[in-house]
């Protein structure tokens, strides 16, 4: 693990240069904003994502047939960068990457839980990781949780799934996210370029665990409760740190947070009567992208650039669904940018 | 047909005829309370009607805008993948209680307001906009709850009130004077008889 292949990374970040070069540039984002919803529609249908919609226009209509569409694109161009990168890049990005097969094992199992059709579960995945649509297809085909857990068993996140004793999912679900973070932190190398990524998924670790606190303590969940859902492996909230973290109310956590560094961009609106932690969240992850863009650039020949990509790419399907949706569903102006990442 | 028609002119009639004014006055006079009893209880119940209402209305707007920051910065297809993870369906159990001898239903539910843990999903993987829009519509459920409780009683209680009010009226202004008008009848039957019985005698007495 952690080889530094130069010429390996000179190939796929020249690959993932061009392909953000054809984004959707940042000063798009506000115009967009002051479009009516069938400029919008009409914008998009004009970039890259067309194809995608006209394949998808039998199946879904609307802003569902763009939202699909978006996440379909995503998904190709996610897999894209799998097939095109060689030997560390490539094992980097496959880990990286997991985090959709995941998200997909979790969407059939919840599908099964519930007892969803075949059909209704596959218009929620997301085929971007290692698990291509035809394996998804034969999960969700399965007849039960049970069924879908014994047909990962060649797969790394069985050693999690085999643990699963029926019932509600919310505790494998985490124990599933956990386990992706652990086995991405492992594969990371120690070259500068990966110390960096490294860095930044602490720095996620850091956040969504600070999401976490924040959501269990004004919920009232209790010690132990919260410890399930904490990530290892962050930044900042790390060690003893954390655990004194963990025993406080929620009022207490928010006094014990001004000396890390994630503070200062949520100070101003987190409150002990904090009414909605949507706003918390939104500067916590717009935190996390602008440490991702300043550290892009360090190291050319490195992951950075093909994190840059990543992240990009994630930020515009997200951006592109957040205005059509927000338009469609009559949210305010106001609303709507907030939630924008530009 | 006249009432002169119907009753017999004798004095067991008179009696009984008493004696169903005497009930008839009773229970107009209950009735009348027993309306007048529902009104004030409707009056209350509206107060509260309107007030779960306006509840509601204000709940759905804000479970609506909840759930419409969900599907939009989430996207749908995480909500609607979210929304798989919970198989439970609210309990509802129906039992009755009696206001004013009239029989409202009383709804008391389970599993409706859940906690953060036990709503299926995993912390990790989903945000507090999740969180927020469960929540809103789990206490839009509980006020849906509560306004058809209230909503229906006030439906009975309407037409309860409706239903007494005519019978009310009907003793008041049809059964009631009916049976004046056939008292006074009887009476007046009743004298003439024995005045044509005096009479009657008289003439036997002259005849001797």
């Amino acid at each position: 693990m952690g080889l530094f292949s130069a010429p390996a990374y000179a190939y796929i970040t020249a690959r993932v240069r061009a392909r953000k070069k054809k984004l959707i540039p940042r000063d798009t984002y506000p115009k967009l904003l002051n479009m009516e919803l069938p400029e919008i529609i009409r914008f998009i249908e004009e970039t890259e994502y067309k194809k995608d919609v006209d394949e998808l226009s039998a199946r879904f209509r609307g802003i569902d047939l763009l939202e699909h569409a978006l996440n379909r694109n995503l998904g190709a161009s996610y897999r894209k960068l799998i097939e095109i990168s060689r030997g560390q890049v490539n094992y980097l990005v496959t880990e990286y990457m997991r985090r959709w097969d995941i998200w997909n094992i979790k969407t059939i199992l919840r599908g099964k839980y519930y007892g969803a059709s075949e059909e209704e579960i596959l218009d929620y995945v997301v085929s971007a990781g290692e698990l291509h649509y035809p394996d998804l297809e034969s999960m969700a085909r399965r007849e039960s949780v049970e069924a879908v857990i014994d047909s990962l068993q060649n797969r790394p996140c069985y050693q999690v799934l085999k643990d699963y004793e029926g019932g509600m999912l919310n505790r494998i679900e985490d124990e599933l996210d956990k386990f992706y973070y652990a086995r991405l932190l492992d594969a990371i190398g120690d070259s500068p370029g990966e110390k960096l990524f490294l860095k930044f998924l602490q720095t996620e670790i850091d956040i969504k665990n600070l999401k976490t606190l924040f959501r269990l303590k004004r919920a009232g969940v209790d010690r132990e409760g919260v410890q399930n859902a904490i990530i290892p492996g962050g930044l900042e909230l790390r060690g003893p740190d954390l655990i004194r973290l963990l025993g406080l109310s929620f009022s207490e956590l928010i006094h014990s947070l001004d000396g890390y560094s994630y503070w200062s961009s949520i100070a101003d609106i987190v409150s002990e009567e904090g009414t909605s932690l949507t706003d918390v969240e939104t500067k916590l992850d717009a935190y996390l992208m602008n440490f991702a863009s300043r550290i892009s650039h360090y190291y050319p020949l490195s992951i950075l650039p093909v994190l840059d990509y990543i992240l990009h790419k994630k930020i515009e399907v997200d951006n592109l669904r957040i205005i059509s949706r927000g338009k469609e569903l009559k949210l305010s102006n106001d609303v709507i940018q907030n939630n924008l990442v530009m | 047909m006249a009432i002169k028609d119907t009753i017999k002119p004798t004095r067991s009639e008179l009696i009984g005829l008493k004696k169903k004014i005497k009930l008839s006055e009773s229970g107009h006079k209950l009735l009348k309370m027993k309306r007048d009893g529902l009104i004030i209880e409707m009056f209350e119940i509206l107060e509260k009607a309107k007030d779960v209402r306006s509840e509601l209305e204000r709940d759905y707007a804000v479970a609506q805008e909840k759930l419409n920051i969900a599907k939009t910065i989430e996207g749908t297809v995480a909500v609607n993948s979210t929304a798989f993870s919970l198989m439970d369906t609210p309990k509802i159990e129906l039992e009755s209680k009696n206001v004013m001898g009239v029989v409202v239903p009383k709804i008391e539910s389970t599993s409706v307001k859940k906690s953060i843990t036990e709503r299926g999903y995993g912390i990790i993987g989903t945000s507090s906009r999740i969180d927020e829009a469960a929540d809103a519509y789990e206490s839009l459920v509980e006020k849906i709850i509560l306004a058809a409780e209230i909503e229906t009683t006030m439906k009975r209680l309407l037409d309860d009130i409706e239903k007494t009010k005519r019978r009310v009226n009907a003793l008041e202004f049809k059964l009631i004077p009916e049976l004046y008008e056939a008292l006074a009848f009887i009476t007046l039957r009743l004298e003439e008889m024995e005045r044509e019985e005096i009479f009657r005698l008289k003439k036997i007495k002259l005849k001797e």
